[in-house]
């Protein structure tokens, strides 16, 4: 296994501006909430960041809706119970506003991108960089064009301030407060994140792009992110985490809400490679109104315990829903992914496309949800998930719930569980590639076809990232 | 008595197909009709079979004067007409025999039952007139059946059932010529002066075997050309590119 | 005895010990009732009962059944062939003819208590009943004092399938049916467990316990025909082990009941041992069929293969929970399991968790779940056949769940089968074709 490879990201020199600045590295918080959890973190979060009255109010409800709800260990895993809350940080801000430009990167993970071969020019593909130095954006910079479209895209805490009246009516509506503790954990506390607004009919020709990143040890981080497009515009937009390793756990909790006007596309990608500390408990999910499309492509990779189960509520008739996923469990890692797909109008589709690799001891488990309700037509939903395992130790689960009303639609679910097959090992061999190197090669082919949905700059790396995470897999 | 088509109109999904087609096919004649794809030969088939994708705009379909775009898909097979598909389906679970036993029970006065022993007799000898081997009686409708076997098991159920007028629809097609002898000589078993064939077709190979003593070549929607078995040949020989310069026949 | 002595509601009074049982026997009943006692009822925040329909656990004035009022049961004629026919009359035995190869036990269970009660220790009520039941099997087990213990010693053949018929009757009344079924090595047996009951069993309640053991190389066929009446409702918890080299098949048909819920285990504790894990549901009008099954391979080179069908008509729900586990060190084990719903209305609804669970590799392992509308394309060739339309939709219907029927790959099976399912499904299409 390579340190350097679990601790590090898969995006973070693509989307660097080189321009000189004097960002250094952390530990000056001027905004430091202390540890734990109460009214009073509430009080001193609002405070500084100036929060208008009803987001305060929003925020002392969220935080009871998190104490009174239980830990989903019912169903979810018992490592949950290893969060301990009262050690978190629910806040922390280098107090700067957002700057234009970046400097540094630190060398070890500067060395990553050296072996990940990372090309300079891959940042042309960017049309604008939202970055995250802890909890406040550190880092800004959307292009003129996206200006003149209209478009906007700024963190969350100045969507909520400058532009209340788009924000405002949807924050907190595809998503509610208690839809789970997580997500009530995340409004009670957010801080960062992004809001995009695409106009009516604007097309966003290059994908928009965050950079998040965790660099304080029990630092939870909690961003709440809204995307509205509205009617006949599309967007896409990249998000990608990194984390340096620390020795206790970092709780990451983010909201993602999406919504998806008639006739809008909006297609999300998340490549994340989380440090194999973090928790990583995400609440993802977008609304489709008619003929709107809303897609999920999401690649997990690292983190201790990852639950993300991305979700299309879809609205409208005609609606359509997606989730591609490729998760890589390795040891003492714990990819709990899935899809929620609920029907709510007729003819509406939606598909899942599920891969997951598991390494060493590592674990990987898909839950789905697909739910067609009754006095819907032409309702159609297919699902795939594929595991493979690769070790002796490795281990996967699959937990779908399908419910189907009514005899207009069609359903349809199938998952494999499989191995790289000796002879094919073997034939690579014979070629000349030693074991590892087949190894990865096979893996790369199982999930080849799901990698080519991330745009190419991003498929390139994720191949090489998994041949990262698959040495010394095997001998 | 006939199978007369008057000015047939017909459209799908808002596409105009059929566009007013005319054709009678009097008992004890085989008409052909032959025409490059896309003129609306299996949308023939199926409008007059009662297909409910298509939508009839115009025009009738009468079988012994009685109008078939009255009636159900099942009325219009009870009345006696067959159509042979292109495309057998495949019906799982369901026995040949019980198939063909349903379709034979449906004839029936209600309360009355099928005779076991005698429907299994004449099951069996028309099996064995057709080379199908009697274990396919239990085997599922179709299921796992070659192109041959399904176009030898349609020619099977329409002996079966025994109707007035048999629509073929390109029953030749993915039949080697072996299959193609045994379809048509089930076909002509079949001929006699009070059952009626429309017999659709893309080549002209079939009429060797299944001769016709009519011809009618369709395009766009619309018979353009008439003749005697001859016509087949021309085709053959000129291609369907000739239909080009023709007009249609007006209706 | 009196006629309402002891029959007060079965869930609040603990059970007596029996008299002529031997005491280990009474003890299991009496541990039984502690654990019933101490489970909770099933609430909708477990996973076991997840889209299950918690109002139907409703066993308000439950009561033991009469035992001065037997009568005949009134079930199916069953099989031609045979080995043995037992009937019980609300758990009471009242018909019996045997057939068997010498060496093979085929007792009701008081009478195999007595003569053989260290064999029947053995196996009794051994296993967990994990899939969300063990309250209610903990309550079977406190009462439980009748049904059939077959044995059927190694090498032993039975060609002929054993029956049993089991008649429900009577207002609120509740039976335990139970069925422990042992082969050894190289033995071979088929059961046919028939659950039926006539309109007067309004509210009652048929709990069955199926335990069956397969001993190394045997073969073990059981199947469990359910066609209660509207107004009853029946738990069935079963346990199937599977030793190396033995095969076990199970089959389940839910035909009746307002109610059903089956949970079925199978665990495969040798090398080729395999399990074929088969059930065909026809639901209709309000009736609910709440099935979740297990397949735990406990050891490599172990085979499965589970295939449940479901058509459903009118406002029913089926709910199909899965789950595929195969443990560590349980390499080279081939796991499938499929699950096909048929809606045939709009008020339908079904709902399907098929789930893995994977700690070994070299595992070939998959689950697909369909849940489709009736193929337009095959109802418009029958039709145009000249078969009506209802009766095109009773064969098309009625060929889906042959798929699970035909893999009984046994002809006398099948069509046993068949002919309750023909029965149902031309039931529910002449009510359709008078509408």
């Amino acid at each position: 296994m390579s340190e350097a490879a679990l601790d590090s990201g898969t995006q973070a020199a693509i989307d660097i501006d080189q321009s000189r600045g004097d960002f250094s590295y952390p530990e000056s918080h001027k905004y430091d909430a202390g540890c734990g959890l109460s009214p009073a973190t509430i009080d001193y979060i609002c405070d500084v960041k100036e929060d208008p009255d009803w987001v305060r109010e929003f925020r002392h409800r969220a935080l009871e809706t998190f104490l009174a709800k239980p830990m989903p260990t019912l169903w979810a895993t018992k490592d949950l119970e290893n969060i301990d809350f009262d050690i978190i940080r629910y806040y922390l801000s280098d107090g700067t506003k957002p700057t234009r430009s970046w400097d540094e990167v630190p060398d070890d993970i500067k060395e990553t991108f050296e072996r990940l071969g990372i090309p300079e020019q891959e940042r042309a593909f960017l049309a604008g960089v939202e970055a995250q130095y802890d909890s406040e954006a550190a880092y800004s910079n959307v292009k003129e064009e996206l200006e003149k479209d209209g478009v906007i895209f700024v963190n969350s805490t100045e969507g909520l301030k400058d532009y209340e009246e788009i924000f405002r009516p949807w924050f907190g509506k595809v998503i509610p407060t208690g839809d789970n503790k997580f997500s009530a954990l995340n409004s009670a506390v957010f801080s960062g994140g992004s809001f995009i607004y695409v106009p009516k009919g604007v097309k966003v020709r290059h994908p928009l792009q965050a950079y998040f990143r965790i660099n304080s040890e029990n630092f939870g981080q909690f961003e709440r992110t809204l995307i509205i497009c509205d009617e006949g515009s599309e967007l896409t937009y990249l998000e990608g985490c990194t984390a340096p390793k620390f020795e206790t756990s970092t709780l990451h909790s983010a909201v993602v809400e999406l919504v998806a006007l008639k006739d809008a596309k909006l297609q999300y990608i998340t490549v994340q490679n989380w440090s194999a500390n973090v928790f990583n408990l995400v609440t993802k999910r977008g609304i489709a109104h008619e003929n709107a499309e809303v897609r999920w492509i999401d690649c997990n990779i690292g983190s201790r315990l990852t639950m993300k189960y991305p979700g299309v509520v879809m609205k409208g008739r005609k609606a359509r829903g997606e989730v591609i996923s490729i998760a890589l469990a390795n040891t003492g890692q714990h990819q709990d992914t899935g899809a929620k797909m609920i029907h709510a109008a007729d003819e509406t589709t939606s598909n899942v496309v599920s891969k997951s690799i598991s390494v060493g001891e590592g674990r990987s488990t898909y839950r789905g949800q697909v739910h067609i309700p009754k006095h819907l037509k032409g309702c159609r939903n297919n699902t795939e998930c594929d595991a493979l395992l690769i070790n002796t130790g490795s281990r996967t689960d699959t937990y779908p719930a399908i419910t189907v009303r009514g005899n207009q639609h069609s359903t349809q679910h199938e998952a494999s569980v499989s191995q790289v097959s000796e002879e094919m090992l073997f034939y690579l061999q014979q070629r000349g590639l030693s074991e590892g190197e087949a190894m990865s090669l096979a893996v790369n082919g199982f999930v080849n076809d799901l990698v080519r949905e991330f745009p190419m700059e991003y498929s390139v790396e994720l191949k090489r990232l998994i041949e990262l995470e698959m040495e010394g897999s095997v001998g | 008595m006939s199978l007369v088509i008057t000015n047939l109109h017909t459209s799908i999904d808002g596409n105009d197909i059929l566009k007013g087609l005319s054709l009678e096919v009097p008992p004890g004649e085989v008409h052909a009709i032959m025409g490059p794809n896309g003129s609306g030969k299996s949308t023939l088939a199926k409008v007059v079979a009662g297909h409910e994708d298509y939508e009839v705009t115009g025009g009738s379909v009468t079988m012994d004067g009685q109008n078939l775009l009255d009636l159900e898909i099942d009325e219009r097979s009870r009345a006696g007409l067959f159509l042979a598909f292109q495309y057998p389906m495949e019906v799982p679970g369901v026995t040949m025999a019980n198939f063909i036993r349903a379709a034979r029970q449906a004839r029936l006065p209600e309360g009355e039952e099928i005779d076991a022993v005698a429907y299994y007799k004449e099951l069996y000898e028309k099996m064995d007139q057709l080379g199908i081997d009697r274990r396919f009686t239990s085997r599922s409708v179709n299921e796992g059946f070659s192109g041959g076997e399904k176009k030898r098991n349609e020619v099977l159920q329409m002996m079966m059932l025994e109707p007035s007028y048999c629509v073929m629809d390109e029953t030749d097609s993915g039949l080697d010529i072996d299959a193609l002898k045994v379809v048509a000589g089930g076909v002509n078993s079949m001929r006699s002066p009070e059952r009626g064939f429309l017999v659709i077709t893309h080549y002209q190979r079939l009429l060797d075997y299944i001769e016709p003593d009519h011809v009618h070549v369709l395009a766009d929607g619309q018979i353009v050309r008439s003749g005697s078995k001859e016509l087949a040949l021309e085709l053959e020989k000129k291609g369907y590119d000739f239909l080009k310069e023709e007009t249609p026949v007006a209706s | 005895m009196t006629a309402t002595l002891d029959r007060g509601n079965v869930l609040e009074r603990e059970p007596g010990p029996l008299d002529g049982v031997p005491d280990w026997f009474n003890a299991s009943r009496q541990a039984g009732w502690a654990r019933f006692q101490e489970l909770p009822m099933p609430s909708r925040r477990d996973e076991e009962w997840r889209f299950a329909n918690l109002r139907h656990l409703d066993f308000e004035g439950a009561q033991l059944p009469d035992p001065q009022s037997m009568g005949e049961h009134r079930g199916a004629s069953g099989l031609e062939k045979r080995a043995a026919r037992i009937g019980f009359f609300n758990d009471e035995m009242n018909e019996q003819e045997l057939n068997l190869p010498e060496g093979v036990i085929c007792l009701p269970l008081r009478l195999a208590l007595e003569e053989h009660s260290d064999l029947v220790q053995e196996y009794f009520m051994k296993s967990e009943y994990p899939l969300g039941s063990a309250k209610f099997a903990a309550l079977h087990q406190a009462h439980v004092s009748s049904g059939m213990f077959i044995y059927v010693p190694d090498g032993v053949v039975v060609e002929d399938p054993i029956e049993i018929f089991h008649w429900l009757a009577g207002d609120h009344v509740i039976t335990f049916p139970h069925s422990l079924i042992v082969t050894g090595r190289n033995a071979r047996v088929t059961v046919v467990d028939y659950f039926q009951s006539d309109t007067s069993a309004r509210n009652a309640w048929a709990i069955a316990v199926n335990d069956l053991v397969a001993g190394p190389g045997s073969q073990l066929t059981y199947l469990a025909l359910q066609d209660l009446c509207d107004q009853a409702r029946m738990i069935q918890v079963g346990n199937t082990t599977v030793a190396r080299d033995a095969t076990s098949k199970s089959f389940i048909l839910n035909a009746g009941a307002a109610w059903a819920r089956q949970e079925s285990r199978s665990c495969l504790e040798g090398e080729n041992a395999h399990s074929d894990m088969l059930s065909v549901s026809i639901a209709r009008d309000e009736q609910e069929y709440d099935q979740r099954t297990f397949q735990h391979h406990a050891s490599a080179r172990s085979y499965s293969d589970l295939l449940y069908k479901n058509t459903l008509y009118d406002g029913s729900r089926t709910v199909f929970s899965g789950l595929i586990m195969v443990d560590d060190g349980a390499h080279q084990t081939d796991a499938y399991q499929t699950c096909r719903n048929l809606l045939m209305s709009e008020a339908a609804e079904a709902s399907s968790m098929p789930g893995l669970e994977i700690k070994a590799d070299q595992v070939k392992c998959s689950h697909g779940s369909t849940s489709t509308m009736i193929d337009e394309g095959e109802i418009f060739y029958l039709r145009a056949r000249g078969v009506k339309p209802h009766i095109a939709r009773q064969l098309v219907a009625q060929g889906f769940s042959v798929e699970s029927i035909s893999r009984l790959k046994n002809k006398a099976l099948e069509d046993l089968v068949l002919s309750f399912a023909a029965r149902e499904f031309h039931r529910i299409s002449e009510r359709v074709g008078t509408r």
